[in-house]
Order: structure tokens, then C-alpha cells, then sequence
């Protein structure tokens, strides 16, 4: 039963706000006048005097009612942070003023896929309410719900705070080794290359050409040869990378669906090429096409997180083949990684296509769930479909392999690194891939 | 825990009140056997809203860690539960509860210092069932303590009075008792500065 005045405010963090409350009889209240009225009506009844005396603490304590109580309140709301990750813990701050003699109690009452904690009150009179977001997105928190009564616990009121949104980064998988290309555009980065250079790794030694730098002579060598004898390095190259993200089947447990796992695995590739001062485009495949031009640094990290918070909404360029996207999202001799369940057609003939024009690709699988195995009289012919199912689905890996496309799989839990574990170890002859 | 120390107090409580105002059995009225019935599905429905009720905050968490969209339709028992569960829920068990005792109270031959007893187990049962259902201390009473003190002076005067042998034996004296009773709580009532 819920006879209290339920007032919804919606606040979103900023300054104070005053808010008008409406004070009802408790569930207590309701009790001792039912106690009070019924111990005095059977008095009269029955001509009892001891039922009047049942009936006389009831409504002596009733008598609070009339105390004084504030008509309005104050509330101000903080949230601890906007941005934040997966399995991270947040709080939302709210601060109840003017409540005089009243008492409140304040819950969250979490949105999906939100956990709330206990609310705490702080010595400075606001309150913190812990949440932990369990799914990326753009995450309502939920609701906060503010309940007072006064010091008698006769009156009551509830107030039901809501909370601004939060965007919750997905988690980034862990990726410690890179896959670099043989093949390196001549741009300044840390990729050894096979070309000689500037950089700091030892490649060989040659005979001293006047106008050679004298700090770099192999002294050892030297003398061993008799003829001035120079070091000489690798350059060091940055590479292009493109990450591909698949989201437009998104098929498999919410929170260890491919999606999810694309989106985790993207953002964990996308960091750690940055990291590593590469140039990164991001293509999100999803009902839109949309993508971003590459390149690199602290900005552009920025700019790939925003794309995978939106990544399967309406927005972008309508589907079609990625031949169209420009040279910024997709930089010829770029590596393009692929995270997808490989469950779209289009996209397994965008990667064909990306192949023909020789762009070295790699497909991480995140297709974990498997079709159900049906029960009663159709179980033969579910287990029928799902064998067929999966012979399709070998069949587009068996093609893909045949072009010279890697599919490795990723279950979600392990790092990143397992699974691209063979081209990770040298750097990755291109060339080999195309005459396979 | 506290949330279940509470629970218990409440049953113990609501068993004591049924129990104590049906005794004793022999000498009830007619009536007696079917408002000793009713009060006892009060209590257990009472006693069932209120622990649903404490741990409805843990279950809704439990779903919200789950799958967002839950079942679109439900089967015709599911929904014929759902809505006895929420018409359960909606009664006012307590209030019923307190009605039906104090009917048997009056059902069976007249005990003054009986009912003055009820009355007192009543009065720890609202506090008990407020302790519950707010999750907060018995402290909070403590404010309360001289009203309490108050009311059960004034409880032990009505009940000396109907105790006190009748001037008369027609139904002017039991009016009279009553009348004065009522009188003092509320001279009490509006005398009592708060």
C-alpha cells in the first residue's frame, strides 16, 4: 500500500534547488488512530472504560501531528564522475537542507545493469551513494529515493530524485604485443623496420663514407678490418592501423554478447596502437557506417571512445561496401583489424574486397554463443539446422583463410594477446599473405 | 540482520497480542471462534507483506544485475498470482489485525487488567512494526517516552475505574466510566504541551 505522496523530480547535478514537499499520516499514524478509534468505539459499544484507556496512548501520541513541518526543501546534486569504465565504482552526491527536525532515509534505486551501495552520510552533510555500471554505454544511474518523516514518525513524505546520465567506457582488453607490417609507411614512430635509419636498434655495420657521423664507428670492427667501419640502425616507423568494429549482429548474453566483446577488444586495440604512437582509423559497421579519420595522440583517443559509445546507433553513412570511405579511414598499406562474429554477409564481402586491394587484414572472431539445442519433437531438426549452421560458419572462416585472412577467436576473458599470439612474435609479411 | 531481529520481534509480538486476547477461551461470546480466525490471518499476512517488503530492495537489485527486458507476456497463473500477490499486498493487514484483537478482547467477559495487558503488547507491537518497516532504531522512540508514560498513566486509570465496583447496577454507571475515561485522555491530549 502506498498512500504517501510520491513527488518525481528530476535534478541534474548543479547548484542548490529548492523543492515543495506535501507531508501525509505514516503507515504508523494510520495504526495508533486505528488503535485510538477502535479502542474508544468499543468502549462506547460494550460500556467498557478499560477499552478507553486501550485507546488513550494511541492518541496521546497522535497529538505530534500538529508539530510544525518544513514545506519545502533543498537539494543539491553532485556526481563523483561522468566518465567512467566498466566494473568501476562512482557515486552520486546529494544534499538534503532545511529538513529542520524531520529525519530522511535516501536509496538508490539503480537502473539497469547499475548496482547501488548503501547510502553514507558524510560529516559535511552530504550524501554518497555508491553505483557500479556492469555494462558500457550511456548509462542512466537511476533514480534516488528520498524519504522523510518527521521526528514523531507520523508524517511522511518521498521524493523521487532523478539522476543524470553517465557514459561508461567499455572495459579495454588487454593487449601487451602489437602486430606491426613488414612493410612500414615512412613516417617517424617505434616499429623497427627493415630500412636503415635513425633509430636505436643495431642492424649491421659498413664502411665509413666521408660525411658518415665519426661518433657512430664500430671501433672493434675496425681493427678487425683495417678500413673505418660504421654502425648502422633500423628506422623507426609508425604504422597505420585501422580497427574495424562489427556491431551490426549483436548476438549472445547482454554484458558477454559479441558486441560487447567487439566494443572491449576495439577499445583495448585502438589504446595500446595509440600508445604505441601509431596512427589509428576506427570504422564502425554497425546499421550505419561511420568511422574516423586516423591519426594519433591523446585527442584522437578521445575521439575513438566517443565513436564506440555510438557505435550501432542510426548515425553514420548508410552500408555499403568500404571502398567508398577516403584515404584517411582506410590509408592504403594500413593494417585493419577486424573484431567481428562474422555473422554479416556484407561484412564478409567488405573484407574480401579489402583483401583484393591488398590491405593486410586480420579477424579477431567474438562469437561465443552458440544457437540453443532445442528440446520436443523439433530437436532433431534444431540439432540438423545447427550443424548446418556451423558448417556455414567454417565455410566463410575456410574462405577467409583462403584469401589470406587470419581468423583467430577471442572468448572475452582472456588477454588479447593469446589469440594473436602468431603474428605478434615478427613483424608480418604482407607479401606472404597475398601470394597464399 | 537488525532487519531480521525485527521480523521476529514482530511475529513473536503479533502471536502474543492473538493469543492473549483469546484468552481465556472458555466464557467467549458467540462470534468469538471467527474473529480469533480472522486475526490470525491478519498477523500471517501482516507478517508475510512486511517480510516481503524487506527484501523487495534486495530482489529489485538482484533483477537490475540482470537482463533488462524481461518476459513481454506473462502465462494466465503468473498473472492471476501477480494480482492476488499485489491485492494482498494492498490490504492493510496491521489496522485489520488490531480491530479483529480488540473485538476479541470484547467478546470475552470483562477483565479490565486484561486489557489493560493488550493494550501495553499493542502498543510494543506498533513500535515493533515501525522498527520494521523504517529500518530504524527503537531509539527513536525515546522522544515519544513521556506521551507513552502519559498514556499508560491514563490506560491505568480507566482500567481502576472499570474495575471499581459498580454505584448502580443499570447501564448509566458503564457510561459514566466511559464517558470519564474518555474525558481525561482528551483533557491529557490537549493539556500535553508538544
Amino acid at each position: 500500500m502506498n498512500t504517501v505522496a510520491e513527488k518525481t523530480v528530476g535534478l541534474t547535478a548543479g547548484p542548490r534547488r529548492e523543492l515543495p514537499i506535501t507531508w501525509q499520516l505514516s503507515a504508523h499514524a494510520r495504526r495508533l488512530a486505528t488503535l485510538a478509534i477502535a479502542g474508544l468505539l468499543f468502549a462506547v459499544i460494550t460500556r467498557r472504560a478499560e477499552f478507553a484507556g486501550l485507546a488513550a496512548p494511541a492518541l496521546l501520541l497522535l497529538i505530534g501531528y500538529r508539530a510544525d513541518r518544513p514545506s519545502a526543501i533543498g537539494a543539491e546534486l553532485a556526481t563523483g564522475a561522468e566518465l567512467m569504465t566498466e566494473g568501476e565504482q562512482g557515486a552520486v552526491l546529494l544534499r538534503l537542507t532545511g529538513l529542520d527536525a524531520a529525519q530522511a532515509r535516501v536509496r538508490l534505486r539503480p537502473a539497469p545493469w547499475i548496482t547501488g551501495g548503501d547510502a553514507e552520510l558524510g560529516a559535511d552533510g552530504w550524501y554518497r551513494l555508491p553505483f557500479v555500471p556492469h555494462r558500457w554505454g550511456i548509462r542512466p544511474v537511476g533514480t534516488i529515493d528520498v524519504t522523510m518523516w518527521d521526528r514523531w514518525r507520523l508524517t511522511e513524505c518521498r521524493l523521487t530524485v532523478g539522476v543524470p546520465s553517465v557514459t561508461c567506457h567499455p572495459r579495454l582488453a588487454v593487449l601487451d604485443s602489437l602486430v606491426v607490417l613488414s612493410k612500414l609507411p615512412a613516417r617517424l614512430g617505434e616499429h623497427t623496420s627493415r630500412h636503415p635509419g635513425e633509430g636505436i636498434e643495431f642492424d649491421g655495420v659498413r664502411d665509413f663514407v666521408p660525411g658518415d657521423r665519426q661518433r657512430r664507428i664500430n671501433w672493434p670492427a675496425t681493427t678487425r678490418r683495417g678500413t673505418l667501419q660504421l654502425n648502422v640502425f633500423t628506422a623507426e616507423r609508425a604504422q597505420n592501423v585501422v580497427v574495424l568494429i562489427d556491431v551490426s549482429t549483436d548476438v549472445g548474453e547482454p554484458g558477454r554478447s559479441s558486441a560487447d566483446l567487439a566494443v572491449r577488444a576495439a577499445a583495448g586495440t585502438a589504446m595500446r596502437y595509440l600508445a604505441a604512437r601509431d596512427r589509428v582509423a576506427v570504422i564502425s559497421f554497425g546499421r550505419k557506417l561511420q568511422w574516423i579519420a586516423s591519426a594519433t595522440g591523446r585527442r584522437q583517443a578521445d575521439r575513438i571512445m566517443n565513436l564506440i559509445m555510438t557505435a550501432g546507433t542510426a548515425a553514420g553513412q548508410p552500408l555499403g561496401g568500404l571502398s567508398a570511405l577516403p584515404h584517411s579511414a582506410l590509408p592504403p598499406g594500413a593494417l585493419v583489424i577486424v573484431f567481428s562474429p562474422l555473422l554479416s554477409l556484407r561484412l564478409v564481402e567488405a573484407l574480401r574486397e579489402l583483401r583484393e586491394r591488398g590491405f593486410a587484414v586480420i579477424v579477431v572472431d567474438v562469437l561465443v554463443a552458440q544457437p540453443s539445442g532445442g528440446a520436443g519433437r523439433n530437436r532433431a531438426i534444431t540439432q540438423l539446422a545447427r550443424r548446418i549452421w556451423r558448417m556455414e560458419q567454417e565455410a566463410i572462416r575456410f574462405s577467409l583463410r583462403e584469401l589470406g585472412i587470419p581468423v583467430v577467436a577471442w572468448d572475452g576473458q582472456a588477454p588479447l594477446d593469446e589469440p594473436l599470439a602468431p603474428y605478434t612474435r615478427r613483424p608480418w609479411l604482407t607479401t606472404e599473405l597475398v601470394n597464399r | 540482520m537488525r532487519n531480521a531481529r525485527s521480523l521476529i520481534a514482530v511475529c513473536l509480538l503479533e502471536a502474543a497480542i492473538v493469543a492473549w486476547a483469546a484468552l481465556p477461551a472458555a466464557g467467549a461470546r458467540p462470534g468469538a471462534k471467527p474473529t480469533l480466525i480472522a486475526a490470525v490471518c491478519c498477523a500471517v499476512f501482516g507478517l508475510a507483506k512486511l517480510a516481503a517488503s524487506s527484501t523487495a530492495v534486495r530482489a529489485t537489485a538482484d533483477q537490475d544485475r540482470g537482463l533488462p527486458e524481461g518476459k513481454l507476456f506473462l502465462s494466465a497463473p503468473e498473472r492471476m498470482w501477480q494480482q492476488a500477490a499485489s491485492a494482498l499486498i494492498a490490504v492493510p493487514w496491521p489496522q485489520l489485525l488490531i480491530v479483529a484483537v480488540i473485538g476479541l478482547e470484547a467478546l470475552h467477559p470483562p477483565a479490565p487488567w486484561h486489557t489493560a495487558v493488550l493494550g501495553l503488547v499493542l502498543l510494543g507491537y506498533l513500535a515493533a512494526l515501525q522498527t520494521a518497516e523504517s529500518g530504524a532504531r527503537l531509539a527513536m522512540f525515546a522522544v515519544q517516552l513521556p506521551l507513552i508514560a502519559a498514556g499508560i498513566g491514563l490506560a491505568a486509570i480507566s482500567v481502576a475505574a472499570a474495575a471499581l465496583p459498580a454505584s448502580s447496577t443499570g447501564s448509566g454507571s458503564g457510561w459514566l466510566a466511559v464517558l470519564a475515561a474518555v474525558a481525561a485522555i482528551l483533557a491529557a491530549a490537549l493539556a500535553l504541551p508538544v
